[in-house]
Protein backbone atom coordinates (compact mmCIF):
# COMPACT_ATOMS: atom_id res chain seq x y z
CA UNK A 1 0.00 0.00 0.00
CA UNK A 2 1.37 3.57 -0.72
CA UNK A 3 1.73 6.09 1.81
CA UNK A 4 -0.90 8.23 0.51
CA UNK A 5 -3.65 5.58 0.19
CA UNK A 6 -2.70 4.57 3.78
CA UNK A 7 -3.08 8.43 5.07
CA UNK A 8 -6.27 8.38 2.64
CA UNK A 9 -7.40 5.56 4.79
CA UNK A 10 -6.11 7.10 8.33
CA UNK A 11 -8.17 10.06 7.39
CA UNK A 12 -11.57 8.70 6.47
CA UNK A 13 -10.96 6.00 9.61
CA UNK A 14 -10.98 9.06 12.02
CA UNK A 15 -13.55 11.06 10.65
CA UNK A 16 -15.74 8.23 10.46
CA UNK A 17 -14.93 7.64 14.21
CA UNK A 18 -15.95 11.39 15.05
CA UNK A 19 -19.29 10.40 13.22
CA UNK A 20 -20.10 7.04 15.24
CA UNK A 21 -19.32 9.01 18.33
CA UNK A 22 -21.90 11.60 17.74
CA UNK A 23 -24.84 8.74 16.71
CA UNK A 24 -23.56 6.87 19.27
CA UNK A 25 -24.36 9.71 21.77
CA UNK A 26 -27.63 10.35 20.41
CA UNK A 27 -28.49 7.24 20.30
CA UNK A 28 -28.11 6.13 23.56
CA UNK A 29 -29.73 9.01 24.44
CA UNK A 30 -32.62 8.21 22.79
CA UNK A 31 -32.66 4.52 23.74
CA UNK A 32 -31.85 6.14 27.57
CA UNK A 33 -34.95 8.14 27.53
CA UNK A 34 -37.39 5.35 26.15
CA UNK A 35 -38.44 4.25 28.86
CA UNK A 36 -39.57 7.45 30.86
CA UNK A 37 -41.10 8.39 27.39
CA UNK A 38 -43.31 5.41 27.35
CA UNK A 39 -44.04 5.69 31.32
CA UNK A 40 -48.18 6.14 31.64
CA UNK A 41 -48.17 8.41 34.42
CA UNK A 42 -44.47 10.21 34.86
CA UNK A 43 -46.39 13.33 33.87
CA UNK A 44 -43.54 14.85 32.15
CA UNK A 45 -45.04 18.14 30.74
CA UNK A 46 -45.76 19.09 34.51
CA UNK A 47 -44.24 21.03 37.02
CA UNK A 48 -43.91 18.64 39.87
CA UNK A 49 -40.23 16.77 40.01
CA UNK A 50 -40.31 14.05 42.63
CA UNK A 51 -38.74 11.12 41.64
CA UNK A 52 -39.73 9.26 45.28
CA UNK A 53 -43.61 9.30 43.69
CA UNK A 54 -42.80 9.29 40.24
CA UNK A 55 -43.39 12.37 39.26
CA UNK A 56 -40.85 14.00 36.80
CA UNK A 57 -42.58 17.21 35.96
CA UNK A 58 -39.51 19.22 33.22
CA UNK A 59 -41.41 22.16 32.49
CA UNK A 60 -39.58 24.18 35.74
CA UNK A 61 -35.92 23.13 34.55
CA UNK A 62 -37.06 23.62 30.64
CA UNK A 63 -38.30 26.78 31.67
CA UNK A 64 -35.53 27.66 33.73
CA UNK A 65 -33.06 27.22 30.89
CA UNK A 66 -34.87 29.38 28.71
CA UNK A 67 -35.27 32.46 31.09
CA UNK A 68 -31.33 31.82 32.17
CA UNK A 69 -30.65 31.70 28.73
CA UNK A 70 -32.26 35.14 27.58
CA UNK A 71 -31.15 36.63 30.35
CA UNK A 72 -27.64 35.89 29.75
CA UNK A 73 -28.07 37.05 25.92
CA UNK A 74 -30.11 40.64 26.74
CA UNK A 75 -27.15 41.32 28.72
CA UNK A 76 -24.21 40.01 26.18
CA UNK A 77 -25.76 41.21 22.84
CA UNK A 78 -25.77 44.89 23.24
CA UNK A 79 -22.98 45.07 25.13
CA UNK A 80 -20.72 42.68 23.28
CA UNK A 81 -22.19 44.22 19.46
CA UNK A 82 -21.26 47.72 20.58
CA UNK A 83 -17.55 46.94 22.00
CA UNK A 84 -17.03 44.45 19.09
CA UNK A 85 -18.61 47.95 16.71
CA UNK A 86 -15.89 50.24 18.09
CA UNK A 87 -12.88 47.67 18.39
CA UNK A 88 -13.34 47.19 14.35
CA UNK A 89 -14.71 50.46 12.83
CA UNK A 90 -11.78 52.42 15.41
CA UNK A 91 -9.43 50.66 13.06
CA UNK A 92 -6.88 50.62 15.39
CA UNK A 93 -4.87 47.50 15.23
CA UNK A 94 -2.96 47.75 18.21
CA UNK A 95 -6.55 48.18 20.00
CA UNK A 96 -7.92 45.24 18.41
CA UNK A 97 -4.74 43.41 19.45
CA UNK A 98 -4.89 43.71 22.87
CA UNK A 99 -8.57 43.66 23.13
CA UNK A 100 -8.74 40.29 21.28
CA UNK A 101 -5.81 38.47 23.41
CA UNK A 102 -8.06 40.13 26.84
CA UNK A 103 -10.87 38.27 25.53
CA UNK A 104 -9.10 35.37 24.41
CA UNK A 105 -8.56 35.11 27.94
CA UNK A 106 -11.74 35.56 29.27
CA UNK A 107 -13.36 33.07 27.53
CA UNK A 108 -10.84 30.45 28.39
CA UNK A 109 -11.18 30.78 32.18
CA UNK A 110 -13.04 27.69 33.35
CA UNK A 111 -16.50 28.00 34.18
CA UNK A 112 -16.22 26.84 37.90
CA UNK A 113 -13.72 29.90 38.49
CA UNK A 114 -16.88 32.31 37.15
CA UNK A 115 -19.29 30.38 39.76
CA UNK A 116 -16.82 30.63 42.63
CA UNK A 117 -16.80 34.16 41.66
CA UNK A 118 -21.14 34.41 41.47
CA UNK A 119 -21.03 32.51 45.53
CA UNK A 120 -18.44 34.38 46.60
CA UNK A 121 -19.25 37.70 45.11
CA UNK A 122 -21.93 38.41 42.69
CA UNK A 123 -24.87 37.00 44.80
CA UNK A 124 -24.35 38.69 48.03
CA UNK A 125 -24.33 42.04 46.08
CA UNK A 126 -27.11 41.28 44.10
CA UNK A 127 -29.30 40.68 47.06
CA UNK A 128 -28.13 43.95 48.67
CA UNK A 129 -28.66 45.52 45.57
CA UNK A 130 -32.57 44.09 45.86
CA UNK A 131 -32.54 44.31 48.87
CA UNK A 132 -32.84 40.09 49.32
CA UNK A 133 -32.72 37.37 51.12
CA UNK A 134 -30.45 35.64 48.99
CA UNK A 135 -28.98 35.86 45.78
CA UNK A 136 -29.15 32.69 44.34
CA UNK A 137 -31.57 33.48 42.04
CA UNK A 138 -32.33 32.82 38.16
CA UNK A 139 -30.85 36.74 37.50
CA UNK A 140 -27.85 36.02 39.27
CA UNK A 141 -27.30 32.76 37.09
CA UNK A 142 -28.44 35.13 34.27
CA UNK A 143 -25.91 37.80 35.01
CA UNK A 144 -22.95 35.52 35.30
CA UNK A 145 -23.66 33.43 32.40
CA UNK A 146 -24.08 36.63 30.22
CA UNK A 147 -20.51 37.51 31.61
CA UNK A 148 -19.24 34.39 30.60
CA UNK A 149 -20.70 34.44 27.20
CA UNK A 150 -19.32 37.90 26.46
CA UNK A 151 -15.95 37.20 25.15
CA UNK A 152 -17.20 34.58 22.84
CA UNK A 153 -19.92 36.80 21.28
CA UNK A 154 -17.52 40.10 20.96
CA UNK A 155 -14.98 37.78 19.05
CA UNK A 156 -16.58 36.64 16.78
CA UNK A 157 -18.68 39.31 16.50
CA UNK A 158 -15.82 41.56 15.94
CA UNK A 159 -14.33 39.10 13.73
CA UNK A 160 -17.39 39.39 11.42
CA UNK A 161 -17.64 42.75 11.11
CA UNK A 162 -13.87 43.23 10.18
CA UNK A 163 -14.40 40.64 7.96
CA UNK A 164 -16.57 43.21 5.45
CA UNK A 165 -14.12 43.38 2.70
CA UNK A 166 -12.14 47.31 2.35
CA UNK A 167 -12.98 47.51 -1.18
CA UNK A 168 -16.93 48.43 0.25
CA UNK A 169 -15.63 50.65 2.62
CA UNK A 170 -13.77 52.46 0.47
CA UNK A 171 -16.43 52.67 -1.88
CA UNK A 172 -18.86 53.59 0.40
CA UNK A 173 -16.28 56.48 1.69
CA UNK A 174 -15.82 57.85 -1.58
CA UNK A 175 -19.33 58.28 -2.29
CA UNK A 176 -19.25 60.53 0.47
CA UNK A 177 -21.07 59.08 2.74
CA UNK A 178 -20.97 59.93 6.76
CA UNK A 179 -18.78 57.10 8.60
CA UNK A 180 -22.05 56.23 10.67
CA UNK A 181 -23.52 56.08 7.23
CA UNK A 182 -21.11 53.89 5.98
CA UNK A 183 -21.31 51.20 9.15
CA UNK A 184 -25.16 51.03 9.08
CA UNK A 185 -25.79 50.93 5.23
CA UNK A 186 -22.91 49.11 3.91
CA UNK A 187 -20.58 47.41 6.88
CA UNK A 188 -23.31 46.58 8.60
CA UNK A 189 -25.58 44.75 6.24
CA UNK A 190 -22.64 42.46 4.86
CA UNK A 191 -21.79 41.53 8.57
CA UNK A 192 -25.42 40.78 10.05
CA UNK A 193 -25.55 36.88 9.12
CA UNK A 194 -21.41 36.71 10.82
CA UNK A 195 -23.10 38.57 13.79
CA UNK A 196 -25.93 36.42 13.79
CA UNK A 197 -23.83 33.40 13.60
CA UNK A 198 -21.62 34.52 17.06
CA UNK A 199 -25.11 35.07 18.60
CA UNK A 200 -26.19 31.52 18.04
CA UNK A 201 -22.61 30.03 19.56
CA UNK A 202 -23.31 32.39 22.54
CA UNK A 203 -25.91 30.88 22.66
CA UNK A 204 -25.38 27.62 22.33
CA UNK A 205 -22.58 27.93 25.15
CA UNK A 206 -25.51 29.48 27.78
CA UNK A 207 -27.60 26.83 27.54
CA UNK A 208 -24.71 24.07 28.17
CA UNK A 209 -22.88 25.96 30.92
CA UNK A 210 -23.50 23.71 33.91
CA UNK A 211 -21.21 24.49 36.67
CA UNK A 212 -21.58 28.42 37.40
CA UNK A 213 -25.08 28.04 36.86
CA UNK A 214 -25.77 25.20 39.23
CA UNK A 215 -23.75 27.06 42.04
CA UNK A 216 -25.84 30.58 41.88
CA UNK A 217 -29.29 29.24 40.75
CA UNK A 218 -30.53 28.18 44.09
CA UNK A 219 -31.64 24.75 42.35
CA UNK A 220 -35.18 24.57 43.62
CA UNK A 221 -37.30 22.45 41.11
CA UNK A 222 -40.57 25.11 40.70
CA UNK A 223 -41.65 27.58 38.24
CA UNK A 224 -40.85 31.30 39.37
CA UNK A 225 -44.00 32.94 40.79
CA UNK A 226 -45.09 35.23 38.98
CA UNK A 227 -43.51 33.53 36.34
CA UNK A 228 -41.26 36.13 35.05
CA UNK A 229 -40.01 37.01 38.35
CA UNK A 230 -35.93 36.95 37.64
CA UNK A 231 -35.79 37.39 41.51
CA UNK A 232 -36.64 33.96 42.62
CA UNK A 233 -34.66 30.56 42.46
CA UNK A 234 -34.91 28.12 39.75
CA UNK A 235 -33.61 25.28 38.17
CA UNK A 236 -32.22 25.02 34.86
CA UNK A 237 -31.55 21.19 33.15
CA UNK A 238 -27.86 21.57 33.45
CA UNK A 239 -27.69 22.51 37.05
CA UNK A 240 -30.59 19.49 37.67
CA UNK A 241 -28.42 16.87 36.01
CA UNK A 242 -25.76 18.22 37.61
CA UNK A 243 -27.12 17.81 40.87
CA UNK A 244 -28.76 14.59 40.22
CA UNK A 245 -27.20 11.90 37.85
CA UNK A 246 -24.91 10.44 40.64
CA UNK A 247 -27.81 10.27 42.87
CA UNK A 248 -30.30 8.36 39.94
CA UNK A 249 -29.45 5.04 39.66
CA UNK A 250 -28.73 3.75 36.16
CA UNK A 251 -31.72 2.26 34.30
CA UNK A 252 -34.33 3.19 36.88
CA UNK A 253 -37.10 6.23 35.90
CA UNK A 254 -35.48 8.93 37.56
CA UNK A 255 -32.13 8.65 35.64
CA UNK A 256 -34.09 8.08 32.17
CA UNK A 257 -35.81 11.57 33.33
CA UNK A 258 -32.67 13.14 33.72
CA UNK A 259 -31.44 11.45 30.29
CA UNK A 260 -34.46 13.06 28.52
CA UNK A 261 -33.62 16.26 29.66
CA UNK A 262 -30.33 15.73 28.33
CA UNK A 263 -31.57 14.90 25.19
CA UNK A 264 -33.89 17.98 25.00
CA UNK A 265 -30.73 20.14 25.47
CA UNK A 266 -28.33 18.57 22.94
CA UNK A 267 -31.35 18.47 20.46
CA UNK A 268 -31.75 22.49 21.40
CA UNK A 269 -28.20 22.92 20.34
CA UNK A 270 -28.21 20.65 17.36
CA UNK A 271 -31.13 23.42 15.99
CA UNK A 272 -28.97 26.45 17.28
CA UNK A 273 -25.63 24.90 15.10
CA UNK A 274 -27.91 24.25 12.23
CA UNK A 275 -29.11 27.29 11.82
CA UNK A 276 -25.71 29.22 12.58
CA UNK A 277 -24.16 27.22 10.07
CA UNK A 278 -26.55 27.66 7.59
CA UNK A 279 -25.95 31.88 8.54
CA UNK A 280 -22.18 31.22 8.30
CA UNK A 281 -22.60 29.87 4.90
CA UNK A 282 -24.94 32.85 3.50
CA UNK A 283 -22.03 34.99 4.89
CA UNK A 284 -19.37 33.18 3.03
CA UNK A 285 -21.59 33.27 -0.40
CA UNK A 286 -21.79 37.00 -0.01
CA UNK A 287 -17.89 37.80 0.64
CA UNK B 1 9.52 -4.97 8.90
CA UNK B 2 11.36 -2.08 10.58
CA UNK B 3 7.89 -0.51 11.09
CA UNK B 4 6.39 -3.46 12.97
CA UNK B 5 8.95 -3.58 14.76
CA UNK B 6 8.73 -0.14 16.17
CA UNK B 7 5.05 -0.68 16.82
CA UNK B 8 6.06 -3.77 18.80
CA UNK B 9 8.74 -1.54 21.04
CA UNK B 10 5.64 0.78 21.69
CA UNK B 11 3.73 -1.67 22.86
CA UNK B 12 6.08 -2.58 25.54
CA UNK B 13 6.67 0.32 26.47
CA UNK B 14 3.79 1.04 26.96
CA UNK B 15 2.85 -2.18 29.27
CA UNK B 16 6.43 -1.53 31.08
CA UNK B 17 5.03 1.98 31.99
CA UNK B 18 1.54 0.25 33.29
CA UNK B 19 3.41 -1.74 35.12
CA UNK B 20 4.93 0.62 37.04
CA UNK B 21 2.62 2.59 38.53
CA UNK B 22 1.88 2.52 42.11
CA UNK B 23 -0.15 -0.33 43.63
CA UNK B 24 -4.15 -0.01 43.30
CA UNK B 25 -5.44 3.07 44.45
CA UNK B 26 -8.54 2.61 47.61
CA UNK B 27 -11.52 5.24 46.49
CA UNK B 28 -13.93 6.69 48.79
CA UNK B 29 -16.82 8.06 47.49
CA UNK B 30 -19.82 9.60 49.15
CA UNK B 31 -21.12 11.89 52.08
CA UNK B 32 -19.64 15.21 52.55
CA UNK B 33 -20.64 14.39 56.21
CA UNK B 34 -18.29 11.33 56.42
CA UNK B 35 -15.88 12.48 54.21
CA UNK B 36 -13.68 14.63 57.05
CA UNK B 37 -13.55 11.66 59.39
CA UNK B 38 -12.45 9.60 56.43
CA UNK B 39 -10.02 11.82 54.22
CA UNK B 40 -7.89 12.93 57.58
CA UNK B 41 -8.03 8.87 58.37
CA UNK B 42 -6.95 8.37 54.44
CA UNK B 43 -3.88 11.03 54.57
CA UNK B 44 -2.08 9.53 57.49
CA UNK B 45 -2.81 5.63 56.07
CA UNK B 46 -1.69 6.91 52.67
CA UNK B 47 1.55 8.59 54.64
CA UNK B 48 1.80 5.42 56.57
CA UNK B 49 1.74 2.35 54.45
CA UNK B 50 2.13 4.10 50.57
CA UNK B 51 -1.50 2.84 49.88
CA UNK B 52 -3.42 5.69 48.04
CA UNK B 53 -7.09 6.30 49.19
CA UNK B 54 -9.08 8.80 46.56
CA UNK B 55 -11.75 10.20 48.93
CA UNK B 56 -14.71 12.23 47.12
CA UNK B 57 -17.54 13.80 47.57
CA UNK B 58 -20.86 13.12 46.52
CA UNK B 59 -23.89 12.27 48.95
CA UNK B 60 -25.11 9.28 50.84
CA UNK B 61 -26.66 8.73 47.37
CA UNK B 62 -24.42 8.78 45.38
CA UNK B 63 -22.02 7.25 47.39
CA UNK B 64 -24.30 4.06 47.38
CA UNK B 65 -24.83 4.47 43.57
CA UNK B 66 -21.38 4.69 43.05
CA UNK B 67 -20.84 0.94 44.64
CA UNK B 68 -23.63 -0.52 43.43
CA UNK B 69 -22.54 0.31 39.72
CA UNK B 70 -18.87 -0.95 41.04
CA UNK B 71 -17.29 2.58 40.50
CA UNK B 72 -16.08 2.77 43.85
CA UNK B 73 -14.48 0.73 46.25
CA UNK B 74 -16.41 2.05 49.74
CA UNK B 75 -18.94 4.24 50.07
CA UNK B 76 -19.78 6.82 52.59
CA UNK B 77 -23.11 7.43 53.94
CA UNK B 78 -24.78 9.12 56.42
CA UNK B 79 -27.63 7.27 56.69
CA UNK B 80 -28.77 3.09 56.64
CA UNK B 81 -29.24 1.85 53.13
CA UNK B 82 -33.02 1.99 52.13
CA UNK B 83 -34.94 -1.03 51.09
CA UNK B 84 -36.04 0.82 47.78
CA UNK B 85 -32.10 1.45 47.21
CA UNK B 86 -31.37 -2.71 48.07
CA UNK B 87 -34.08 -3.47 45.72
CA UNK B 88 -32.63 -1.81 42.92
CA UNK B 89 -29.71 -3.90 43.54
CA UNK B 90 -31.09 -7.05 44.49
CA UNK B 91 -28.38 -9.14 43.33
CA UNK B 92 -25.49 -7.75 45.18
CA UNK B 93 -24.35 -7.97 48.60
CA UNK B 94 -24.05 -4.85 50.93
CA UNK B 95 -22.38 -4.30 54.25
CA UNK B 96 -22.85 -1.43 56.40
CA UNK B 97 -20.11 -0.58 58.95
CA UNK B 98 -20.68 2.50 61.47
CA UNK B 99 -17.58 3.67 61.83
CA UNK B 100 -18.73 7.35 63.84
CA UNK B 101 -21.77 9.00 65.02
CA UNK B 102 -22.81 12.27 64.13
CA UNK B 103 -26.28 14.57 64.63
CA UNK B 104 -27.79 16.57 62.35
CA UNK B 105 -28.70 19.74 64.28
CA UNK B 106 -31.49 22.39 62.80
CA UNK B 107 -28.91 25.40 62.39
CA UNK B 108 -29.66 29.14 61.55
CA UNK B 109 -27.69 32.26 60.81
CA UNK B 110 -26.00 33.85 63.91
CA UNK B 111 -28.36 36.89 63.25
CA UNK B 112 -31.18 34.66 64.21
CA UNK B 113 -29.62 32.82 67.42
CA UNK B 114 -28.28 36.45 68.54
CA UNK B 115 -31.60 37.38 68.10
CA UNK B 116 -32.77 35.13 70.54
CA UNK B 117 -34.20 32.42 68.61
CA UNK B 118 -32.03 29.56 70.14
CA UNK B 119 -34.46 27.08 70.97
CA UNK B 120 -37.88 25.13 68.76
CA UNK B 121 -39.80 22.72 69.16
CA UNK B 122 -40.13 19.75 66.03
CA UNK B 123 -43.52 20.76 65.41
CA UNK B 124 -42.16 25.14 64.64
CA UNK B 125 -39.41 23.33 62.36
CA UNK B 126 -41.89 21.72 60.37
CA UNK B 127 -44.34 24.48 60.11
CA UNK B 128 -41.15 26.55 58.90
CA UNK B 129 -40.36 23.95 56.10
CA UNK B 130 -44.05 22.89 55.35
CA UNK B 131 -44.49 26.44 54.60
CA UNK B 132 -47.07 27.66 57.29
CA UNK B 133 -44.79 29.73 58.91
CA UNK B 134 -42.92 32.38 57.17
CA UNK B 135 -41.71 34.92 59.75
CA UNK B 136 -39.20 34.95 62.53
CA UNK B 137 -41.49 37.07 64.44
CA UNK B 138 -43.60 34.17 65.32
CA UNK B 139 -40.71 32.73 67.18
CA UNK B 140 -39.45 35.55 69.30
CA UNK B 141 -37.31 36.19 66.23
CA UNK B 142 -36.68 39.70 64.29
CA UNK B 143 -39.69 40.73 62.27
CA UNK B 144 -37.98 39.12 58.97
CA UNK B 145 -38.72 36.32 56.87
CA UNK B 146 -37.45 33.27 57.00
CA UNK B 147 -35.12 31.51 54.50
CA UNK B 148 -35.85 27.82 54.52
CA UNK B 149 -32.95 25.77 53.09
CA UNK B 150 -33.16 22.93 51.70
CA UNK B 151 -31.19 20.14 50.71
CA UNK B 152 -30.77 17.52 47.59
CA UNK B 153 -33.40 14.50 48.33
CA UNK B 154 -30.74 11.61 48.17
CA UNK B 155 -28.33 13.35 51.19
CA UNK B 156 -28.30 11.34 53.98
CA UNK B 157 -28.61 14.44 56.30
CA UNK B 158 -32.23 15.59 54.88
CA UNK B 159 -33.71 12.40 55.02
CA UNK B 160 -32.53 12.28 59.07
CA UNK B 161 -33.88 15.66 59.51
CA UNK B 162 -37.00 15.02 57.38
CA UNK B 163 -37.68 11.56 59.45
CA UNK B 164 -37.70 13.16 62.48
CA UNK B 165 -39.29 16.87 61.48
CA UNK B 166 -41.69 15.58 58.92
CA UNK B 167 -42.26 11.95 59.85
CA UNK B 168 -41.17 11.05 56.32
CA UNK B 169 -37.21 11.01 54.51
CA UNK B 170 -38.93 11.81 51.73
CA UNK B 171 -41.12 14.55 52.88
CA UNK B 172 -41.24 17.50 50.87
CA UNK B 173 -40.60 20.92 51.80
CA UNK B 174 -42.91 23.88 50.08
CA UNK B 175 -41.38 26.34 52.54
CA UNK B 176 -38.05 25.89 51.11
CA UNK B 177 -36.60 28.73 49.33
CA UNK B 178 -33.34 27.01 48.17
CA UNK B 179 -31.89 23.90 47.92
CA UNK B 180 -27.90 23.37 48.47
CA UNK B 181 -26.01 19.78 48.40
CA UNK B 182 -22.62 19.30 50.98
CA UNK B 183 -22.65 20.76 54.26
CA UNK B 184 -20.04 22.65 52.65
CA UNK B 185 -22.65 24.47 50.30
CA UNK B 186 -25.51 24.90 52.99
CA UNK B 187 -22.80 26.03 55.63
CA UNK B 188 -22.26 29.01 53.10
CA UNK B 189 -25.66 30.03 51.96
CA UNK B 190 -26.12 30.04 55.92
CA UNK B 191 -23.38 32.05 56.86
CA UNK B 192 -24.34 34.48 53.80
CA UNK B 193 -27.75 34.61 54.76
CA UNK B 194 -29.02 36.90 58.38
CA UNK B 195 -32.17 34.98 58.32
CA UNK B 196 -31.93 31.45 57.38
CA UNK B 197 -32.50 28.41 58.72
CA UNK B 198 -31.16 24.64 57.57
CA UNK B 199 -29.64 21.40 58.30
CA UNK B 200 -26.01 20.62 59.33
CA UNK B 201 -24.10 18.48 60.63
CA UNK B 202 -22.78 19.03 64.25
CA UNK B 203 -19.43 19.04 62.97
CA UNK B 204 -19.83 21.76 60.75
CA UNK B 205 -21.48 24.52 63.24
CA UNK B 206 -19.23 27.36 63.54
CA UNK B 207 -19.65 30.73 64.76
CA UNK B 208 -21.74 32.17 62.39
CA UNK B 209 -24.11 29.25 61.63
CA UNK B 210 -25.66 27.98 65.16
CA UNK B 211 -27.14 24.82 66.11
CA UNK B 212 -30.46 25.17 67.40
CA UNK B 213 -31.67 23.45 70.34
CA UNK B 214 -34.98 21.04 70.30
CA UNK B 215 -37.99 21.57 73.08
CA UNK B 216 -39.27 17.91 73.46
CA UNK B 217 -42.77 17.29 73.91
CA UNK B 218 -42.34 17.49 77.88
CA UNK B 219 -40.82 20.58 77.86
CA UNK B 220 -37.52 19.92 78.21
CA UNK B 221 -34.49 21.72 76.00
CA UNK B 222 -32.01 19.63 74.67
CA UNK B 223 -29.16 21.28 73.55
CA UNK B 224 -26.76 19.54 70.97
CA UNK B 225 -23.72 18.74 72.51
CA UNK B 226 -21.50 15.83 71.83
CA UNK B 227 -23.02 14.64 75.61
CA UNK B 228 -26.32 14.85 74.57
CA UNK B 229 -25.64 12.67 71.31
CA UNK B 230 -23.57 10.15 73.22
CA UNK B 231 -26.37 9.40 75.50
CA UNK B 232 -29.10 9.63 72.27
CA UNK B 233 -30.83 12.97 73.39
CA UNK B 234 -30.65 14.83 70.50
CA UNK B 235 -33.49 13.56 68.57
CA UNK B 236 -31.42 13.62 65.19
CA UNK B 237 -28.26 11.52 66.11
CA UNK B 238 -27.37 8.82 63.48
CA UNK B 239 -24.51 6.57 62.53
CA UNK B 240 -21.97 7.70 60.16
CA UNK B 241 -21.61 4.28 57.39
CA UNK B 242 -19.33 2.97 55.26
CA UNK B 243 -20.50 0.04 52.96
CA UNK B 244 -18.79 -2.65 51.04
CA UNK B 245 -19.91 -4.76 48.50
CA UNK B 246 -19.39 -8.55 49.02
CA UNK B 247 -16.03 -8.67 46.39
CA UNK B 248 -14.18 -5.55 48.12
CA UNK B 249 -10.61 -5.96 48.00
CA UNK B 250 -8.03 -6.62 50.65
CA UNK B 251 -6.50 -3.26 50.09
CA UNK B 252 -10.20 -1.65 50.99
CA UNK B 253 -10.76 -3.75 53.57
CA UNK B 254 -7.64 -3.07 55.12
CA UNK B 255 -8.51 0.44 55.20
CA UNK B 256 -11.86 -0.34 57.31
CA UNK B 257 -10.13 -2.08 59.69
CA UNK B 258 -7.74 0.76 60.13
CA UNK B 259 -10.68 3.40 60.47
CA UNK B 260 -12.21 1.16 63.13
CA UNK B 261 -8.90 0.89 64.72
CA UNK B 262 -7.68 3.38 67.47
CA UNK B 263 -5.56 5.59 64.70
CA UNK B 264 -8.98 6.20 62.25
CA UNK B 265 -10.93 6.65 65.41
CA UNK B 266 -9.18 9.13 66.97
CA UNK B 267 -9.41 10.68 63.26
CA UNK B 268 -13.21 10.24 63.51
CA UNK B 269 -13.26 12.24 67.21
CA UNK B 270 -10.84 14.92 65.43
CA UNK B 271 -13.54 15.71 63.02
CA UNK B 272 -16.04 15.99 65.83
CA UNK B 273 -17.95 13.24 65.74
CA UNK B 274 -18.36 10.50 68.55
CA UNK B 275 -16.07 7.10 68.20
CA UNK B 276 -17.68 3.70 67.53
CA UNK B 277 -14.65 2.26 69.55
CA UNK B 278 -12.77 2.93 72.66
Amino acid sequence: MSRISAMRAYCFGSAIVSVLIVGTILLTLLIQSAPILMADDAQLIGTKWSPGSGQFGILPMLFGSIFVMLIAVSIAFPVGLMAAIYIAETRSSKLRRIMKSALEILAGIPSIVYGLIGVAYLNIWIADLFDLQSGRIILTAGILLGIMILPTFLTLAEDAISAVSVKYRENAKSLGLYRHEVFLSVILPKAKSGIAGAGLLALGRALGETMAVMLVIGSLDRLPSPLFNALSSGQTITSKLGREVTESAFGSPHFSALVFMGLLLVLITILLTIISRYMFRQKDQHV
Amino acid sequence: MTFNLKNVCFLLLASALAACTAPEAINVSGSSTVLPAVSKAADQYSSQTGVSVIVNAGGSGGGFNQLAEGQTDIGMMSRDITVGELEKFSALNFKEIAIGRDAVVPSVSSEIYDAGVTALTLSQISDIYAGRVDNWLEFGGPDRAIYAIDKEASRGTRQIFMTVVMGNPKAEAPGADLVTGSNNEEQTALTQSDSAIGMLSYAWLNQDVRGLSIITDDGQTVEASLETIRRGDFPFVRNLNVVTRDDIKPSAEAFIAYLLGPEGQKKVEESGYIRVKN
